[in-house]
């Protein structure tokens, strides 16, 4: 029992559920919302597109690399996707805007995974110039500007609910859209292979000890490859529900989003050493931060503390992390 | 290595917590009004000015967004009117350091004529002097308060443009009830002006209505999602409020979105700055009633006139004519007497004309 | 007076075992036949042969670069050869892919055990068989019995849940060797298994590997640790610069020889005397203690003397080297030195007082590895070398750092390369360069020659010795117990955080030594 709890208090993800009881308990004491369906409705709504993001980079952490430029593949396939319908009048299935924006964040990924495989440079240092790469063939090359207005399909499968929730004391209704069918789907899918899959272990094996995981005959480029490929499709369809639930497509609304994700998939105690980290803890991290960024007026503290509370998050979470490193290897001999 | 790594991403972080906070990031067009119908009104150019071919150049805050996109057909409109060399140059992204560069190269090009929607002034005075020193003519548009120009041209002036707004938004909530003030960025001028115009409009005229005291303005990061979301947790917080005024182009939109999702359609509602086209479908459904702005491509088109006639060195006073409507009859502005010119080139957009306006 | 080799712990069970088993190891399990590999211009294998038999404990050693690493990676198919053949299970190759190496039986436990820290006992162990099976899905109860099914091979209690980070290095070398056991192995090749181990769990160690020996599996060990050579290995071979330089049986060597075929040098081993004693104790320590770690710990220190302290891992030795160095601040206690009490609440504070100590693992502690030898070298004299606005006087920085890499010996051909080019020898020698730039009067090292080889050990010694004759005192921490014996005029026991005895050189044993440590375990 005492072991059990132990490894509890390990846990970033006991620390953050804890923060989230608090914040909530604060919200619904303030404003009496918190746990109101239609309020809760609205966070994991709230949460389809971020957390979208971060169960892709999620994975990439756990192998100890990193990737930077996921906003920007979003922008440009979301672009590229977008202005083709409305330049051909497309008025077919969703699915065909939606596949071909994932294949292009798929081949954009793929090109981050064969630096990242190929050049062995640190992953944070190529992303940073892919993201350049893809922010100036968007803007630059292809001259992307915003479009209002959407493709029919499109705007509607932005608006299309899966479920409403009317408050029963507000009148008021919250809207899940049809577009969490995904998220779901795309969570199950990492749950799948990170916990059943060979490949899923191989990416826990990476982060732990890349050489020990070539020896042990996983194949390690193959599956950073595969990764940064299958981050580029998450991003892209992740900025695909970002702008049809918009309504309106925008090439640069996503731009500096990163950190905010990345932030989210610390929280939840996936070590940016690599190794660590699990779907739970990206979830309850991402939640944390949306929560954080939704509910400070509910809160009633003025909207321009927001990046000051963002902040905070982030310093508190980065601080756990070094906490349990600094627990791990706290032995005298490590002092001098 | 990888403990560097993490700590160069741990510092990347938090600087990028400091980055997001400043307000250089993106705003938007919906920043002063125009005047009534589409775009043809220009008359051809007067054959007198035609003697000489000037080089002129329109600086937008960011060539990608449709509202400057719309701008440069002003342009095209002026050169095609007048036959000047009249061009769009502009910053690929809504960033101040990019335009001062564009302002550097212009010179070095060795225009004879600037006409700039300044992002931050600060950041393109000293750009703007240098110009100015190279004896081009500089005139600004929505850049008041910057002080290396010859003139400044405004579609309005921003007292009467707040209070239009506000009077949009009484109509809609039948001069009564509870409203929040939308502005990009707190450090938005402009925006700032409307809403303080909008405010003692509501004072005077309106005694029914009132601002929401806890959350009177609220900061939208110039995003059509962060002002859904804002708007979606103030009315959940705060239940008694019926209205939001908006002052950037994605204020009112993304309110009326929330207003939308929340089944709040005809009990609350929405009222500023936005574009028709991308609105036309919230004003057909009533969430905004009537959303106002001015014609970017009158307004650019009106800065280039005023280039040209300065160049010419004709006299420029009360009552000059610059062409577009709505700039046929320009004031200085009570503030800036002899710098600041004004119109009149507000636009009312309802969902009856929201499909004449072409853009 | 030289040491006899025989000294070395040998029980006499095992002796017995290899004896009684002499006539079985005839049949050889692999054979190794005039093979040569180069890298470039870089001859790393020079002809060489070794041949190890069914059932036999076989130890490879030699210097650092003699091509023990190279050899073992022909072996497991990671490396191709270049001309000659190796023989596995009675048939030749010329080429051999990794894969077929295992499927003949071979595995490698290779020094940093290949193991996944962030992950549970039962994948680190299962994984490997998993994935040479193409298992494309987890199947964890599969996986479980597999692991499972290894650690009892050699009835290993574990938790199969535990991390692997989380167990002692000794655990986590038996969950290699349960790992390697998976695959039917006829060979282990364990990559010198010892290294981070404590004498204890090497005892249990060889226990391990003595009942895979009864298995008929062969292990080669490899090693440049003389002690255990002798006291597990039934035969040996050593190399030296990618040539064969010894091979044969464990009976017929003694230190001198080992050391002469290793390093190609004649040693005199000599143990130490002190020339002169200083009347008053440069460094007292009385009734020291820190919470749970070390209580009342008393003794002096002259100057002039070496003083051993040997204890097991975890009987609070470098602990209390670390308090009398100020890295330590919650102790109790008086600590004089020269006579004056002193507080030693921070390291400056130790350096002050003309303490220095040479930390266990000087990679991670001594050096700053990116820096070059010469930075290394003054960095702790570095505020004495400025001139009078503080800026670096170069010309005395690099008389400095001339002077120390030529009384030191400290092989570099520029002291401005980075300090990781050096070998662990030189490594140590830059240590202690940078101590000794500031003249202490007290130098604590613990575990001075630890991974360092045999001729900078005895190089290391020989500085060592010279220092105490140059009136300093040295306190050398270490559980090699041989060395203690050889380096120290005086030698404490520590156990549980006690000092439990105090000898003079030559009243003791190593034999009694090792008794008192082990006792009552």
């Amino acid at each position: 029992m005492k072991k059990t709890f132990d490894k509890l208090l390990r846990k970033n993800e006991f620390y953050i559920f804890l923060v989230i009881i608090v914040v909530g308990l604060a919200i619904q004491f303030r404003s009496g919302q918190f746990f109101a369906s239609n309020n809760l409705v609205d966070i994991f709504s709230a949460m389809i597109v971020p957390h979208l993001f971060g169960l892709g980079l999620f994975m990439i952490i756990v192998t100890g690399g990193i990737d930077i430029s996921f906003p920007a593949i979003a922008s440009l396939s979301c672009y590229i996707t977008t202005k083709v319908m409305i330049d051909t009048n497309f008025n077919g299935s969703i699915l065909v805007p939606l596949i071909m924006a994932g294949a292009i964040g798929w081949i954009l990924g793929m090109l981050n995974g064969f630096l990242v495989v190929k050049f062995n440079f640190p992953a944070l240092i190529i992303t940073l110039g892919t993201q350049s790469i893809f922010r100036g063939i968007n803007q630059g090359v292809l001259g992307a500007v915003q479009l209002p207005i959407l493709p029919e399909t499109m705007a509607k499968f932005g608006l299309e609910p899966l479920f409403k929730v009317v408050n029963r004391t507000s009148g008021l209704t919250s809207v899940m859209p049809i577009a969490a069918i995904i998220w779901v789907l795309a969570i199950v899918f990492v749950f799948l292979v990170m916990r059943f899959t060979m490949f899923g272990r191989g990416i826990y094996a990476t982060g732990g000890n890349e050489v020990s995981a070539e020896r042990a005959g996983f194949n390690v480029k193959k599956i950073k490859f595969l990764i940064y490929s299958f981050n580029g499709l998450l991003a892209s369809i992740g900025g695909f529900i970002y702008f049809c639930r918009m309504g309106q497509y925008e090439p640069t609304n996503l731009i500096g989003m990163e950190m905010t994700i990345i932030a989210g998939v610390i929280l939840g105690g996936t070590a940016l050493t690599g190794g660590k980290g699990s779907l739970f803890g990206v979830f309850i991290g991402t939640f944390l931060m949306v929560l954080v960024d939704n509910s400070l007026i509910l809160l009633g503290v003025p909207s321009f503390w927001k990046t000051f509370a963002t902040g905070l998050l982030i310093l508190i979470g980065v601080g756990i992390s070094a906490l349990q490193v600094k627990r791990a290897s706290n032995r005298y001999g490590k002092s001098s | 290595m990888k403990k560097l790594l993490a700590l160069v991403l741990a510092l990347m972080l938090a600087l990028a917590v400091v980055a997001c906070a400043s307000p250089s990031a993106p705003a938007q067009p919906g920043d002063a009004p125009a005047v009534q119908t589409p775009a043809e009104a220009p008359p051809a150019a007067p054959a007198d000015t035609a003697e000489k071919v000037y080089n002129i150049a329109l600086i937008p805050k960011d060539a990608t967004q449709p509202w400057f996109q719309r701008m440069n057909i002003g342009v095209k409109q002026f050169a095609d009117d007048t036959g000047h060399n009249a061009f769009f140059k502009g910053p690929e992204s809504f960033d101040a350091a990019l335009q001062a560069q564009v302002v550097d190269d212009l010179v070095a090009q060795g225009v004879d004529a600037i006409v700039i929607c300044p992002i931050d002034p600060g950041a393109v005075e000293p750009a703007l002097k240098r110009a100015r020193e190279a004896g081009i003519v500089v005139i600004g548009h929505e850049g008041s308060s910057v002080e290396n120009l010859d003139y400044d041209i405004e579609a309005f002036s921003n007292q009467q443009y707040g209070a239009f707004i506000m009077d949009n938004l009484a109509d809609a909530m039948g001069e009564e009830g509870t409203y929040v003030q939308f502005v990009s960025y707190f450090t938005t001028s402009s925006h700032q002006e409307w809403a303080d115009a909008g405010l003692a409009r509501q004072q005077e005229a309106y005694p029914n209505m009132h601002v929401l005291e806890a959350e009177p303005r609220v900061e939208v990061e110039g995003s059509a999602e962060i002002a859904y979301q804002k708007a979606k947790e103030i009315l959940k917080k705060y239940p008694e409020v019926k209205g939001f005024f908006g002052c950037g182009s994605r204020d009112a939109p993304g309110a009326a979105r929330a207003i939308e999702e929340l089944g709040l359609q005809g009990k609350v509602f929405a009222s500023g700055t936005g574009m028709p086209n991308e609105n036309a479908a919230v004003l057909k459904r009533g969430t905004i009633k009537a959303l106002t702005l001015w014609d970017p491509a009158r307004a650019g088109y009106a800065g280039l006139e005023l280039a040209v006639k300065v160049l010419n060195g004709e006299e420029i006073a009360e009552g000059i004519d610059l062409t577009p409507d709505g700039y046929q009859d320009l004031t200085w502005s009570t503030k800036y007497p002899g710098k600041v010119l004004q119109g009149t080139g507000w636009l009312t957009v309802t969902a009856e004309n929201v499909d004449g306006f072409g853009f | 007076m030289p040491i006899s080799a025989r000294v070395f712990l040998i029980d006499t069970r095992v002796a017995q075992q290899y004896c009684h088993g002499k006539g079985v190891f005839m049949e050889s399990c692999l054979k190794v036949v005039d093979v040569y590999k180069s890298f470039g211009a870089v001859k790393a294998l020079n002809g060489i042969n070794l041949e190890i038999r069914k059932g036999e404990i076989h130890c490879l050693a030699g210097e650092n670069g003699c091509g023990k690493s190279t050899l073992i990676k022909i072996i497991s198919g990671i490396y191709q050869l270049d001309s000659g053949h190796i023989e596995l299970a009675g048939k030749q190759y010329t080429q051999i892919a990794p894969i077929e190496s295992i499927m003949n039986g071979v595995q490698v436990i290779y020094q940093d055990l290949s193991i996944f820290p962030n992950l549970p006992v039962f994948e680190n162990i299962a994984f490997n068989s998993e994935l040479a099976k193409k298992k494309k899905l987890v199947n964890r109860k599969e996986l479980r019995s597999i692991a499972q099914a290894a650690v009892e091979k050699i009835d290993f209690k574990v938790d199969m849940d535990a991390l692997m980070g989380d167990l002692s290095v000794a655990d986590k070398q038996l969950v290699a060797i349960s790992r390697a056991l998976i695959n039917d192995a006829k060979l282990i090749i364990m990559d010198e298994p010892t290294t981070a181990l404590t004498k204890r769990e090497v005892s249990s160690l060889f226990k391990t590997i003595r009942d895979l020996q009864q298995r008929g599996i062969s292990i080669l060990f490899v090693s440049h640790k003389l002690n255990e050579v002798f006291e597990i290995s039934d035969r040996f071979t050593i190399l030296r610069n990618g040539e064969n330089a010894y091979s044969g049986t464990t009976g017929e060597l003694d230190e001198n020889k080992f050391a002469y075929y290793m390093t190609g040098r004649e040693f005199a081993y000599e143990t130490f005397a002190p020339l002169k004693l200083s009347e008053k104790p440069v460094l007292e320590v009385s009734k020291l203690s820190l919470n749970n770690v070390f209580q009342d710990i008393n003794f002096s220190l002259y100057k002039g003397e070496i003083l051993g302290i040997t204890g097991l891992l975890g009987s609070g030795r470098t602990e209390l080297a670390l308090s009398l160095f100020g890295a330590v601040k919650e102790i109790d206690g008086d600590i004089r030195v020269n006579g004056k009490k002193v507080k030693l609440r921070k390291i400056r504070h130790a350096i002050q007082n003309g303490i220095g100590y040479v930390p266990e693992d000087r990679l991670s502690e001594g050096l700053f590895l990116q820096q070059s030898i010469g930075e290394n070298i003054i960095i702790s004299k570095i505020d004495q070398l400025t001139n009078k606005v503080k800026i670096l006087n170069k010309k005395l920085r690099k008389a400095e750092i001339e002077k120390w890499v030529k009384n030191l010996a400290i092989a570099t051909p520029n002291p401005s390369n980075a300090v990781t080019t050096l070998s662990g020898g030189n490594q140590q020698r830059v240590v202690l360069a940078k101590w000794l730039s500031r003249n202490l009067d007290v130098l604590i090292l613990n575990g001075p020659t630890v991974g360092v080889d045999i001729a900078s050990k005895y190089d290391i010694h020989q500085i060592l010795k010279k220092l105490a004759a140059e009136q300093m005192g040295l306190i050398v921490i270490s559980d090699d117990i041989p060395e203690i014996l050889r380096l120290c005029n005086r030698i404490l026991i520590m156990k549980d955080g006690r000092l439990t005895g105090e000898f003079q050189q030559g009243d003791v044993t190593e034999k009694e030594i090792s008794d008192l440590l082990l006792a009552g375990i």
